[in-house]
């Protein structure tokens, strides 16, 4: 368990955040564009100091203002995955992958960690000979090549385009998954938060609003949640009363008609990450003809 | 033999200059470029001098501070037992003074024009400051190290008036090109003063040839 309580305020904006971050668990920092969650985490990581409170790991203490304790990030045990990737230009994808790998069994254990995200062939291109996709997986395993005690990820499928995206989702998963690390992810995407995550702490202007499971914190008692599908608006034709809303599940689709005025009040526009959900009793059953 | 003299003199001094700015300057770039001091823009300013300075100038102020009145020249000639003014060792003081914003500069840019991302990403993958540094900023700023390198080399060719203030014109010890053909010039030798400027002239071409050839981005795989 990770234990963050931090504040730090800067010239416009101010941080003051206090959640924790379960053991083997994939948490996800949910909220808005300049709601303080890549600050959060590189506090974390050690690449910013807050101004105040306590980041421990178990029984270490990483920070502590009060004992003036500030573990370094090379001692913090992180493993983080920037927005950017931010690959070494000058090194294969091997040799990004070895950075922090100390020991004689470097070039094997290398190798097996190219062969787990299926980019084996590719161990001595250079990062710009790699897709998007591509590099967010070298630079995945590179994260988690030194078997970090929490792996840190801002934003890791922002700058892949959307059907890399839900492929890569998928990916993302399965390599966390296999590992069994402490995870934490910033997103601002509620596909993403249901995909992935087991707990999600939801920030707005540098507090925590919410935190539990997704569905604790996303359907609270709005809905019965019979049905729930989190996704994507790829489409929105509105007339002055209603509107119908389609909305991409995976490799699924789909469409929903809810007020026109809802639309306006939720501003919603094509590319929102939105759930769906329904009680029992709106549902409509269409029996359909089916031929055997 | 002579004739050569002068040349080979200017190659030692630039070569060794040009080392001693690596060696020291690489280090003081870092610092420039990463420290948070306060202060900074004050040492930026000082090591900026020499490029508006008229060399005369800078040369004047060098001979006083080490010239045999001056503290530094005392010293060294009380562990040395001569002058460091109007000596080869003089020489290279000078001209490492006077190069120091033609290595520093490009080096400081080249070093601050590392995204920061690749130093933070090495950090959180356990490497430290001097790891990251060798392995990942050193590597990346190779062109700003070996334009840094160059300028200064080649500008310690053409060096004047700093040296004959604080080195005079002695001949194998202090008499480098430039001032082999101003002294030619005196003593109405236009001839030999011609070939001297020619060589020079094609030499500092080809240096600047070299510069602008590396910052093309051609021998980036090459280093």
């Amino acid at each position: 368990m990770i234990n963050v309580r931090i504040k730090k305020t800067w010239r416009e904006f101010g941080l003051d955040v206090n959640f924790q971050i379960p053991h083997k668990k994939v948490t996800a920092l949910f909220g808005p564009s300049g709601s303080g969650k890549t600050s959060t985490l590189r506090i974390i990581a050690g690449l910013e100091m807050a101004d105040d409170g306590t980041i421990t790991h178990g029984e270490e203490a990483w920070f502590d203002k009060m004992k003036k304790i500030n573990l370094i990030p090379q001692r913090r045990s992180t493993g983080f995955l920037f927005q950017d990737y931010a690959l070494f230009p000058h090194l294969s994808v091997e040799k990004n992958v070895a950075f922090g790998i100390k020991g004689r069994e470097k070039l094997k254990e290398v190798k097996e960690l190219i062969s787990l995200v299926g980019l084996s062939g590719y161990e001595h291109c250079y990062p710009e000979q790699l897709s998007g996709g591509q590099k967010q997986r070298i630079a995945l395993i590179r994260a988690l090549a030194r078997k970090p005690e929490i792996l840190l990820l801002d934003e890791p499928l922002s700058a892949l385009d959307m059907e890399t995206r839900l492929r890569l989702q998928e990916d993302l998963k399965r390599i966390i998954q296999q590992f069994q690390t402490t995870t934490l992810f910033v997103t601002h995407d509620v596909t993403e938060v249901y995909k992935l995550a087991d707990y999600v702490v939801v920030l707005d202007s540098g507090r925590v609003v919410k935190q539990g499971t997704p569905e604790e914190v996303f359907m609270g008692k709005r809905l019965s949640t019979r049905i729930q599908v989190a996704g994507k608006v790829v489409d929105i034709e509105s007339d002055s009363i209603m509107a119908a809303v389609t909305v991409m599940h995976e490799d699924q689709y789909f469409k929903t008609l809810i007020d026109t005025e809802e639309v306006d009040r939720l501003n919603l526009k094509v590319g929102d990450g939105v759930v769906i959900g329904a009680k029992s009793s709106d549902v409509i059953l269409f029996k359909a003809l089916i031929q055997d | 033999m002579n004739f050569a003299a002068p040349f080979l003199l200017t190659l030692k001094l630039s070569a060794i200059t040009t080392l001693l700015l690596f060696i020291l300057g690489i280090p003081f770039s870092y610092w420039l470029a990463f420290s948070r001091f306060r202060g900074k823009f004050f040492v930026e300013s000082v090591v900026a001098l020499p490029l508006v300075l008229p060399p005369t100038v800078l040369g004047f102020y060098l001979l006083m501070a080490i010239g045999g009145n001056s503290f530094v020249g005392r010293w060294y000639e009380s562990i040395f037992n001569k002058t460091l003014a109007f000596s080869f060792q003089g020489l290279v003081v000078g001209s490492f003074i006077y190069n120091l914003p033609f290595a520093i500069r490009p080096f400081q840019s080249a070093f601050t024009g590392v995204d920061k991302k690749l130093l933070e990403a090495s950090w959180s993958l356990g490497r430290s400051k001097l790891y990251t540094f060798l392995f990942v900023i050193f590597p990346l700023s190779r062109q700003g190290i070996i334009t840094g390198c160059v300028l200064a080399f080649a500008h310690t060719v053409g060096e004047f008036g700093v040296i004959l203030m604080i080195g005079g014109n002695i001949p194998g010890i202090t008499r480098v090109a430039s001032v082999a053909i101003y002294d030619e010039v005196q003593a109405l030798n236009y001839g030999t003063a011609n070939i001297h400027a020619a060589i020079l002239l094609a030499f500092s071409f080809i240096i600047l040839a070299i510069v602008y050839f590396i910052n093309r981005r051609f021998f980036t795989r090459l280093f």
